[in-house]
Formats: C-alpha cells, sequence, structure tokens
C-alpha cells in the first residue's frame, strides 16, 4: 500500500469532510457573488464561502477556498489572480478569529467585518496601485477614476474608493457567515474541525472524543 | 443503445483520450511550461512589442488549435475591459511632453510609450491564462497532476468546484425565481434586496453544507479514501519524447533573457 | 458465517439526548434479504450505520453491548475498510453521484479505480454490471445531469461494480416516483438471486413482503419483532409498532374477521392469488352442492 500524498494527509487530516466543504466553499464565494450582480447591488459578497469554511475547518482550508475561488475566476477574468493573497488572507484570518470565539457572538462578528475589509480594501489598494498602477477597470475602477479627476492622486483615490467598499461588503458577509453558522445542526457541527468551538467545548486533546469512537 | 455501442463506449475508453489536435493533445504540463516560458520571455525582453508578439503567438496558437472561436471573443473582451484601461490611464496621467492636452489631464508621449508595454504585458499574462485553460480541459490536468503524484483528494476538491458551482448556482437561481414569482422586491432599495434574498438563500447553502455528510458516506463506500495506489480508466496520451525537451529549451530561454537582461548584454 | 450478530447494543448519538438504539439484540444470516421496518427514528438508519461501522466511527457516539461483523469485532475493522466490505445505498440520488465524473461509466468505474483495478478489468466489469442493470442507454450520460431515478440506479450500479458481498439499502425508493421504485426493486431482486446478502430499510412492505426473507421490527430503538417474513408481517402485534401489514394481509384478515379465514395468512401477492383463487373454487363447487 502507497502512502498517502501530503495533500491528501493535509486534508484527511482536517477531519473527513473538509475535503467536501471546500468545493461548497467555493460555489457559495460564486453564488453570493452571482447573486450580488444579480440584484445589482453595490458589494462583490463573493467570500462567503472562504470565511465560513475558514470559520469551521480552520485556516488553511478557508484559504483553499480563497485561492481556488480566485483561479477559478481567473479563467474568464484574468486579472482576478492577482487578488487571490486577499481571499487567502481572509481564509487564514477567519480559521484565527474562529478559535478565539469570534463568531459566537454577533457584535464580535460585525467587528470582525473591519479587520476582513482591511485585508480587502487596503491591501487590494496596495496590489491595484503596485501591480496594476492603479486602474484595473469595473465599478471601482470607475470610481477611482472619478476621483482623479477631481485631482485627488492615484494612490489616495485608490484607498478612498476601496476602504470604505470593502467594508460595505464585508459587514453582510460576516453577518451571513454568522448566520450560517447559527443555523448549523449540532451533529453536523461536531465533525467539522473546529466544531468544537460551537459546541462550547475544550478543544480536542484537551478532552478526548467518546472513548468507544473506533478509530484506525 | 444497442450492445455494441456500450462496446463503443468501451473501446473509447481503451484508447488514450484525444481531443483530435496535436497541440490540445501535448500534455497539460507541458502547455503549462511553455505558455509560462513565452510569457516571461516576452516580458523579459522589455518593452511593448515582444509582450504583444507573445499575445498575437497566443492567438495563432488558439486559432490552429482550432479554439480560435471561443478564444478570440474572450482576449478581444479583455482588451477592451482591461487592457485598453491600463493603457488609457497611463497615456492619461504620465506626466511628459504633452500631446493632446485634455484640461487637467493630458496625452503624453511617455504616457503612450509606458501605457503601451505595461498593457501589453497585462494582456501576455491575461492570454496566457486564459489560453490555457481554453486547450486544457480540467479533467485532463487532474489527470496529469495525479501522474506526477498529487493525490487524487486534490483532484477532487478541484473537480468537485465546478461541480458544485453549477450545482448550487442552480439552486439558487430557482429559490431566486421563486421568490421574485412570489413578488419579493428585486428592485427598490439595498437593504430591502438583501434582507429579502439572504435569508432564502441561507438554508440553500447550509444544505449544501449537510450534504456532505451523505457525499462523505458514499464516496468511503466506494474506497475513495483507500490508501490504495489508485488506477485511472481514462487515460491521458502518452507524452511524447520531444514535448519536456521543448519545455525546458523554452524555459532556459526565458531564464537566459532574465539573466542577460539583468547583466545588461542587451 | 453470520453477517452480524448484535447483543445488547445500546448507542447514542453525541449531542443527541436520547439513545438511537436501546439495547438491540439481533442475528441476520448470510445470503438472505434481512427487511427491517419500523416508523421515523425507531433506530432504523442507526442500525444501518452501525452494520457498516460508520456508527460510530463517523457518526460518535456512545456504544455499548456486542457488535460482531462478519466474524469480527466492530472494534477490530479498519472504518474504511468494512466502509468498502459493506456497500450501501441510501434515499438520496443526489449525494451518492460523486460529482467528478463526466460519465456514468466513468461514474461507475470511480470505486474500482479507487480499488487500483486495472483498466481492462475496470472496463469488463463496468460493461458486465450496466448490463446487469440494464442501464445501457445511460452510459454516456453526465451523471450529473440524469434524474433521481436515474441517479439511484447509478448508484446502485457504482455500488455493485465494487462486488461486495453484503450490502445495506436504506430506503431506496423514498425519493422515487412509483415506476422508478419497481426498477430499483428489480435491481434489489436480481442481487438476491446472486446471493447477496441484503438488509434492507423499506417503508413500502408490500415489497417488503415479496423480497425479504426476514423482517425485524424496530420500535423505539429497540428489536419489537424478528422472524420470517411471513411469522412477522402475520403478527397480531404488527400494528401497535406502526406498522401496517401488507394489502393482501389486511384482505385475509378482514375475511378471517367476518367469520370466512382462508386456509393460511398470505403475505405475497402470488399467495393471496393462490389461495384467493383456491377459495374461489370452493365457493364454486360448494354452490353447485346446496343448489
Amino acid at each position: 500500500m502507497a502512502p498517502q500524498s501530503k495533500f491528501g494527509q493535509f486534508l484527511t487530516g482536517y477531519g473527513r469532510l473538509t475535503i467536501y466543504l471546500i468545493p461548497i466553499g467555493v460555489a457559495i464565494n460564486f453564488v453570493g457573488g452571482q447573486i450580488a450582480l444579480l440584484l445589482k447591488l453595490p458589494v462583490y459578497l463573493d467570500s462567503i464561502g472562504t470565511i465560513l469554511v475558514g470559520a469551521l475547518c480552520g485556516g488553511l482550508p478557508g484559504a483553499v477556498v480563497g485561492f481556488l475561488s480566485n483561479v477559478i475566476n481567473s479563467i474568464t477574468s484574468p486579472t482576478t489572480f492577482a487578488y487571490a493573497i486577499l481571499n487567502v488572507g481572509f481564509g487564514i484570518l477567519a480559521g484565527y478569529f474562529s478559535r478565539i470565539g469570534v463568531f459566537r457572538s454577533w457584535w464580535k462578528t460585525l467587528l470582525s467585518s473591519v479587520a476582513f475589509a482591511f485585508i480587502g480594501g487596503f491591501i487590494g489598494a496596495l496590489i491595484t496601485i503596485w501591480v496594476f498602477g492603479g486602474l484595473v477597470g469595473g465599478g471601482t475602477g470607475l470610481i477611482i477614476g472619478a476621483l482623479m479627476a477631481t485631482g485627488m492622486d492615484v494612490n489616495t483615490a485608490n484607498f478612498v474608493a476601496q476602504v470604505p467598499m470593502d467594508v460595505l461588503d464585508k459587514v453582510p458577509t460576516v453577518l451571513a457567515v454568522y448566520a450560517i453558522i447559527k443555523g448549523i445542526p449540532r451533529r453536523l457541527m461536531a465533525k467539522l474541525p473546529l466544531g468544537w468551538v460551537y459546541l462550547g467545548q475544550e478543544r480536542p486533546g484537551a478532552k478526548a472524543q467518546p472513548a468507544t469512537a473506533v478509530q484506525p | 443503445m444497442t450492445v455494441t455501442s456500450l462496446q463503443e463506449v468501451a473501446d473509447g475508453y481503451r484508447q488514450p483520450r484525444s481531443l483530435g489536435n496535436p497541440i490540445l493533445d501535448l500534455n497539460p504540463i507541458t502547455t503549462l511550461c511553455v505558455i509560462v516560458a513565452l510569457i516571461v520571455t516576452g516580458i523579459a525582453l522589455g518593452g511593448w512589442v515582444p509582450s504583444l508578439a507573445v499575445c498575437l503567438l497566443f492567438m495563432v496558437a488558439a486559432v490552429v488549435a482550432g479554439r480560435g472561436r471561443t478564444y478570440l471573443p474572450l482576449i478581444l473582451k479583455l482588451w477592451l475591459g482591461v487592457g485598453l484601461i491600463l493603457f488609457l490611464l497611463r497615456a492619461l496621467l504620465t506626466p511628459g511632453h504633452v500631446l493632446i492636452p485634455l484640461g487637467r489631464i493630458a496625452v503624453t508621449t511617455e504616457g503612450i510609450e509606458q501605457g503601451l508595454a505595461f498593457a501589453c504585458v497585462v494582456m501576455a499574462i491575461c492570454g496566457g491564462v486564459t489560453l490555457f485553460f481554453e486547450f486544457v480541459p480540467m479533467r485532463h490536468l487532474t489527470l496529469a497532476l495525479e501522474r506526477l503524484g498529487v493525490s487524487p483528494q486534490a483532484s477532487y476538491v478541484l473537480l468537485a468546484s465546478f461541480q458544485a458551482i453549477t450545482d448550487l448556482g442552480a439552486t439558487a437561481k430557482v429559490v431566486l425565481e421563486a421568490q421574485t414569482a412570489r413578488g419579493v422586491e428585486t428592485e427598490g432599495n439595498v437593504f430591502m434586496r438583501v434582507r429579502a434574498f439572504f435569508p432564502v438563500l441561507a438554508p440553500v447553502f447550509l444544505s449544501a453544507m449537510a450534504a456532505t455528510e451523505e457525499r462523505a458516506i458514499a464516496l468511503d463506500a466506494r474506497a475513495f479514501n483507500s490508501s490504495t495506489r489508485h488506477t485511472s480508466l481514462v487515460e491521458l496520451r502518452r507524452t511524447r519524447r520531444w514535448e519536456p525537451v521543448l519545455a525546458v529549451a523554452l524555459g532556459v530561454i526565458a531564464v537566459g533573457v532574465i539573466v542577460g537582461r539583468a547583466l545588461g548584454w542587451f | 458465517m453470520v453477517l452480524a450478530e448484535l447483543q445488547d447494543v445500546h448507542f447514542t448519538y453525541a449531542y443527541a439526548d436520547t439513545p438511537a438504539l436501546k439495547g438491540v439484540t439481533l442475528t441476520l444470516e448470510q445470503g438472505m434479504l434481512h427487511g427491517i421496518v419500523g416508523l421515523n427514528s425507531s433506530g432504523k438508519t442507526t442500525l444501518c450505520g452501525l452494520l457498516r461501522g460508520i456508527v460510530p466511527s463517523f457518526h460518535h457516539g456512545e456504544l455499548t453491548g456486542r457488535t460482531t461483523i462478519l466474524g469480527r469485532e466492530l472494534a477490530d475493522w479498519n472504518p474504511d475498510e468494512l466502509a468498502t466490505t459493506i456497500g450501501c445505498v441510501f434515499d438520496n440520488p443526489f449525494t451518492q453521484i460523486s460529482g467528478i465524473r463526466d460519465t456514468v461509466f466513468e461514474e461507475i468505474a470511480f470505486g474500482l479505480e479507487n480499488l487500483g483495478v486495472a483498466r481492462e478489468d475496470i472496463i469488463t466489469r463496468v460493461i458486465q454490471v450496466i448490463e446487469q442493470l440494464g442501464i445501457e442507454a445511460l452510459a454516456e450520460k453526465n451523471p450529473n445531469e440524469l434524474s433521481g431515478g436515474q441517479r439511484q440506479k447509478v448508484a446502485f450500479a457504482s455500488i455493485i461494480a465494487m462486488d461486495s458481498d453484503v450490502i445495506v439499502i436504506d430506503e431506496p425508493t423514498s425519493q422515487l416516483d412509483p415506476e422508478a421504485s419497481e426498477a430499483v426493486f428489480e435491481i434489489i431482486a436480481g442481487l438476491k438471486k446472486l446471493g447477496k446478502s441484503i438488509v434492507l430499510v423499506e417503508h413500502k412492505i408490500d415489497l417488503v413482503a415479496e423480497y425479504a426473507d426476514t423482517v425485524t421490527v424496530l420500535h423505539e430503538g429497540r428489536v419489537a419483532l424478528t422472524g420470517t417474513t411471513r411469522e412477522v408481517l402475520t403478527d397480531p402485534r404488527l400494528r401497535s409498532f406502526g406498522v401496517t401489514p401488507p394489502q393482501v394481509t389486511e384482505l385475509a384478515e378482514r375475511l378471517a374477521a367476518s367469520g370466512r379465514p382462508l386456509s393460511r395468512v398470505p403475505v405475497t401477492r402470488a399467495e393471496a392469488v393462490e389461495l384467493i383463487g383456491e377459495r374461489m373454487r370452493e365457493e364454486v363447487g360448494g354452490g353447485y352442492r346446496t343448489a
């Protein structure tokens, strides 16, 4: 019997369900984004899945969701790829926040949107400036252009346009994540790597699983 | 379907997969290496001409591979949506010799040069990325990666993501249409629209997550987590011997150009 | 060898308030079709999970008592091995498709690929299964675009391809229309003919009567009745456990209540046809005599 490859070990090490939740996270990112477009909402809503999987399965699976989402998006709009690092950051941060109990209370969740918006808005603006010299097009691009036409320099225009945009986006995003986590049945939660946070338990290892659980 | 045609289906699996064109039948890893090497070479040579040449080369490759009809419109859209904006921005906002004054801003000679160079560099990358996905079906990519020792679990994550996007997208669409049919506002105030739809979509997302439990059980029953080395029904064509040679040669050229530029040879 | 032997098995799911199984003692022989019936949440699905080891390796909880599967204690089985030794098909047609294969042919091959079977052997086996189930027309279709009934057939084909001797089938027709249900039962009948051991949870009692060798009635996590299909389905206590007897059995009961019992109580349609035919001939004969 050949040993499993590293990636396989990495995934199964995170518990059985993580492998199956990553694609769902990617799909939630996409569907959230499509709905935002369909309803002509002024927000992206395309990182719900990343933050959700990060919060439930841990930072690295969340980062995988974020990375994959951007890779798949870049098939049709390649410039998205430059921003993959943001989505990876959302996943890792969500995993960390989850461990310290942020998503267990609605107001902490709401506050977390500031941190996500910092990544999305501030670092996002930096990428736009460094990689694309300040403008890539799209809705935000038009706003930046308009700001620059009023005499603002390109860097300031980017921060001024992107940071508030991202706060506006991350507030509904984290609230959606909070609502979904609230709705997860206990039996499913018990099978998720970070489920212990939401079931009010000790970290596994601190307290063993029921002794009858058979493991190979 | 008659018995003979079941045999025909089966015979299809006895042959290596072919997309009916030598370019499309390259090993996905070769395709990847060639595209990356071309992009790197184009950019490293500097200026807008090499990058534009790489863009054009990609277009020619797409046409020769019989994928022009899908690739060219996509790349045109990218030129208009990304390339043009990047060009205009730099053309208008770079200080230098004014060609056409436009009030507070102006088109400058330096702006046009920089804009053209930058737009072509970005478009060479965009063109390469889209070309790769145009040429390589995701399934073939995972098969090639598995051959290199990447785990089937990784293939699952990639392939299932595409399927989940399709499935969840379809379900969400049905839910949205049902809500609209019931007279829930899709227009009007932003907060109304968000409040009208998210309570309906959250359960869709939740049930997709809950379904992972059954998926896990079903795939366990099919030995998905078995530590035996998995085999594959679908077989990629054997990588021809010159393919790695081509990939390495182009890689060496790319590195050579970078080193050459860095040392100021040209 | 005995398929499964349970002795005073109790199981409570983690985070559940009440136990799902409360002292189940049951022996299931190999080579038979065992019907499991009972109300919702009577412990049927938990029992299926236990037979496949996913209770408690996947669905954690507190398990006590002794469970022996194919002569080996449950705790001694590697969960992955048990999961493929005992195949399973369940109710939801949409979660049993891998979602990563482009044709039904490839979908059926998926389990064999995972077992490391050589390509030519995979092809032979898949053809065999497709012919066995008569789903030639689906071979080249995309499994992700099939109807529920078609997907359920593919789910069966995928499990049958792996050639386990034991298959646990949990309410395979609950989400299907009557026509598709019929097709699924033909598949199950075919498996029985091949000598497979089958554990079948099913609400449609007429079908259970038709195909099962033994029937076990679960009620509130306990074995209420167990025995041969005839014994159990004609047991007067059956209704008190929320299980309605087969139509033909009810018919015989009514006849008995009106003072004209059939010579024995039928549980299958074939039996009923035979017994009622007998009665008709008697009646007609008797009629002549009184005339």
